[in-house]
């Protein structure tokens, strides 16, 4: 078998350049297998060389969301694999999601096969298992050889093109695209054993993987809407001009809280927006159309409401992952709760 | 994108003027626009005061459950 | 009620001077048949073709599919659509296997959302129907026939056969007798009060078309506005409910063979008490789902005494959440349940399989999905579709929603979307 030209990604740390201090040098590329990649080399073995490991800073990435990619591409298409291998990023959200999109990129721009790896909470995972193929790792790189040897395993197979089976027998990230398939007995008699085993207290494997979204009991209705203390929260970019919380346009980690203590209305001189996925010309015109607060200070004057909080919330709601939504809502609920409000009024677009 | 409000769990849930400006329509006048945010807002705050046990839409007449368009969905 | 189905089976269907059933190979005097269906009015010619597993053969235009049933000491075929009004469920029952009757659409000018039926090739191993010797019905409408009348009549002609096939077998002594023997939920035996009781929620129509008056789908009632009730499983094999005009992914071949009321029937006794069917039909609007919602899982909590029910819907997307709504209210009585549903993706995405998520439902079997596209072979005849016979002897790229029987909404279908 002809041994396989592989180029590895690593980021910063994972190519010892440095730490968090390093996180915004530029694209580069060091010949054979460098750092991490080294473990890389060691699973390949016979069957394949690093010929090339290539190198970019989290943050560089992360900041220059459109050329950082095609800048990368070029170093790796520059050294001709026949696999790129990226990371494991394990729970890294920024070099996750940087692997992902080498990984899509190098598929889509350069048709190479890609593999990389990462922790199941990494937001990597939820952007990119759809188009790129995740093996999932631990958090930390604890377990690294074992981890990377799996990478390997995968990258191999698709590599060489050979068929792969199930996302459970081959340890990748389902990526949830459905495939009709003809299987034994007929749903009647499958849906007949699963209802069984259900009443029996047995676990079942659902045919449809159900949807990631608990129930979430509601919260009672307000009694005096008259006492009652009203935020006024979005995802919908709104940002104070220059944006100073650097609140991404896409794929958000994080939100800002700004101030309206005393302003009877937002003035639009003094606001922006980040948000990426539809068209913000209305809502910088005027940005009551995202966050009420002229409507809601009516309301709070004529006694309908008892206070307007003074502090609004704001983050970007596009591809911002599960993850990140869920923490970002948290914290500003555990703040507001500490602030003393009772309901929120969250805009979305 | 009220499903995806109904899908993702959010319990109390008022349909908004649009995407690009959920809280105002650019066709209408100020004075009109406002009278609008207002209505919305207003509705809000009712839905604040309902008693609600699953994601509830308020103020639709509709349960928009088939995806837009297309005979598949419909049949 | 106890039922007898007997059985003969059919290896050979040939058209002759005679029709009979000898041995396994029947005879059908088509002249004779066809006089007998071209008598409706509302139709000015019909055509009958006959085709075999293994031939090199499309269906096109197929809109439904029976199996030769026929009542024998006095009993009504279809009460209410083909027969008179009678109780279906008891007594004896004539049926054929191997033989099925196709009934194809003529009138529809488009007929993009017709079916089809491969005897042969890759898509004949996802449905009985290319297992089964098929007489197809085509029949024309006579001048000034509309489309509801239309349907109606085409409908009947395909009960009428059905009958008249499986009539054939006359006294010939059945290759094998089937008994379907259920008492009143409440009765049941000391020895078999341990078992856990299961009810079917039966999903018989979607409201998403309002059906025509002479629709009848639940002996002959057009089943409008109809509220949930209950009926012995029994009923559903003996031909007290036929598929309405439209019906995507089901035919009356699966509810005539019901697979969730013969699984349950399998196991009743062993690992179950079969409680009852409860019917119900997707209803349009929100006030009314939540009432049909409401009464019925009352009927499978309270009535039937259920601990736990099993569902099934037929059309598309909101007959899917209705049928969700009513199994989150059996859910919440501590009723548990599993729901028969179809992949509703339209980009072949897990995302996008489910149009809900209600506490509680996280038991679905899923029949595939109709969206996925798929590579049929040419073929060398085409039968039932003279004006698409160009394109569909050749190879097309289709859905596997258009192969007839590859989807059935009732569960009758082996085909599952994985996700992978």
């Amino acid at each position: 078998m002809q041994t396989l030209r592989v180029v590895c990604y690593l980021n910063q740390f994972f190519g010892q350049l440095g730490g968090e201090d390093k996180a915004g040098v530029g694209p580069q590329v060091m010949p054979g297998a460098v750092g991490a990649a080294r473990a890389v080399q060691q699973a390949l073995g016979e069957a394949g060389t690093v010929v090339a490991t290539v190198l970019c800073g989290d943050n560089y990435v992360a900041e220059h969301p459109d050329t950082a990619v095609a800048e990368l591409l070029q170093l790796v298409a520059a050294q001709h694999p026949d696999l790129v291998v990226a990371g494991p990023a394990f729970l890294a959200g920024r070099y996750g999601v940087a692997c992902g999109a080498l990984c899509a990129g190098v598929q889509t721009q350069l048709t190479v096969p890609a593999v990389t790896g990462m922790h199941a909470e990494n937001p990597g995972v939820e952007l990119y298992r759809r188009q790129v193929y995740i093996v999932p790792t631990g958090a930390e790189a604890t377990r690294m050889l074992d981890e990377v040897r799996r990478l390997v395993s995968l990258g191999l197979k698709l590599a060489r093109r050979e068929p792969l089976g199930s996302p459970t027998d081959e340890g990748y990230f389902p990526r949830g695209l459905t495939h009709n398939t003809l299987v034994d007995d007929n749903a009647a008699q499958r849906a007949t054993a699963m209802l069984l085993a259900k009443l029996a207290g047995q676990q079942i494997v659902s045919e449809v993987p159900l949807p990631d979204f608990p129930q979430i009991p509601a919260p009672p209705p307000i009694k005096e809407l008259r006492h009652t203390t009203i935020a006024l929260v979005t995802d919908g970019g709104f940002v104070p001009q220059g944006n100073p919380d650097r609140i991404e346009a896409l794929a958000a980690t994080r939100y800002g809280a700004y101030n309206i203590q005393g302003q009877q209305q937002l003035d639009p001189g003094q606001y922006d927006n980040v948000h990426r996925g539809y068209d913000t010309t209305y809502v910088k015109q005027d940005p009551h159309r995202l966050l009420p607060v002229d409507v809601a200070r009516e309301f709070e004057q004529q006694g309908t409401i008892g206070k307007l909080h003074e502090t609004v919330y704001s983050t970007t709601g596009v591809a911002t992952t599960l993850a990140h939504s869920a923490r970002m809502g948290r914290e500003i609920a555990a703040q507001l709760r500490a602030a003393g409000v009772d309901a929120v009024i969250l805009t979305s677009t | 994108m009220t499903p995806v409000a109904i899908m993702v769990g959010a319990n109390r849930i008022v349909p908004a003027a649009g995407i690009i400006h959920p809280l105002g329509n650019a066709e209408l006048s100020a004075e009109d626009e406002k009278t609008l945010r207002r209505q919305i807002v207003g509705k809000a705050l009712q839905a604040l005061q309902t008693e609600v046990v699953q994601p509830t839409v308020f103020g639709s007449d509709e349960w928009t459950t088939t995806k837009p368009g297309g005979e598949q969905a419909g049949t | 009620m106890r039922l007898e189905l007997h059985w003969s089976q059919v290896e050979t269907f040939t058209a002759g001077t005679t029709t009979r059933l000898v041995g396994k190979a029947l005879n059908v005097n088509l002249d004779e048949l066809r006089a007998l269906l071209e008598a409706d009015v509302r139709l000015q010619l019909v055509r009958l073709d006959l085709t075999a597993p293994g031939d090199s053969c499309r269906i096109g235009r197929v809109v439904d599919v029976l199996a030769p049933r026929a009542k024998v000491d006095g009993g009504e075929d279809f009460p209410g659509v083909l027969g008179q009004l009678r109780r279906a469920g008891s007594g004896r029952t004539r049926a054929l296997t191997g033989v099925a009757v196709v009934v194809t659409d003529q009138q529809l000018e488009n007929p993009g959302s017709l079916a089809l039926i491969d005897m042969s090739g890759p898509a004949a191993a996802l449905t009985a129907f290319a297992h089964t010797h098929n007489m197809v019905i085509s029949a024309w409408p006579a001048p000034g026939v509309g489309r509801s009348e239309y349907l109606g009549a085409i409908r009947l002609a395909g009960l009428k056969a059905a009958v008249y096939l499986a009539q054939a077998a006359g006294d010939v002594e059945a290759d094998a007798v089937e008994v379907f023997d259920l008492p009143a939920p409440m009765r049941v035996p000391v020895t078999l009060q341990h078992l856990p009781r299961v009810a079917y929620v039966f999903q018989i129509h979607s409201h998403q078309r309002p059906t025509g008056i002479d629709e009848g789908i639940l002996y002959g009632d057009p089943v409008r506005r109809m509220l949930p009730t209950v009926v012995h499983p029994n009923e559903i094999l003996d031909g007290a409910i036929v598929r309405g005009f439209m019906g995507r992914h089901a035919t009356t071949y699966a509810i005539q063979n019901h697979p969730v009321v013969r699984a349950l029937y399998a196991q009743h006794g062993h690992t179950l008490w079969f409680a009852g069917v409860v019917l119900t039909v997707a209803q349009a609007t929100e006030p009314e789902r939540v009432r049909s919602a409401c009464l019925a899982a009352g009927l499978v909590a309270y009535v039937l005494g259920a601990d736990g029910a099993l569902f099934t819907k037929i059309g598309g997307g909101a007959p899917h959440v209705d049928m969700a709504q009513a199994a989150a209210q059996c859910e919440a009585l501590g009723v548990k349940t599993t729901l028969i549903v179809e992949d509703m993706s339209t980009d072949g995405s897990q995302e996008g399989m489910l149009l809900f998520n209600f506490p509680g439902l996280d038991a679905l079997v899923n029949v595939g999905s109709g969206q996925e596209r798929v590579m049929l072979p040419a073929m060398e005849s085409v039968i039932g579709a003279d004006d698409m016979t160009p394109t569909l002897q050749s190879a097309l790229q289709t859905s596997y929603g258009s192969i007839c029987g590859a989807i059935e909404q009732v569960g009758a279908s082996r085909l599952m979307a994985l996700v992978q």
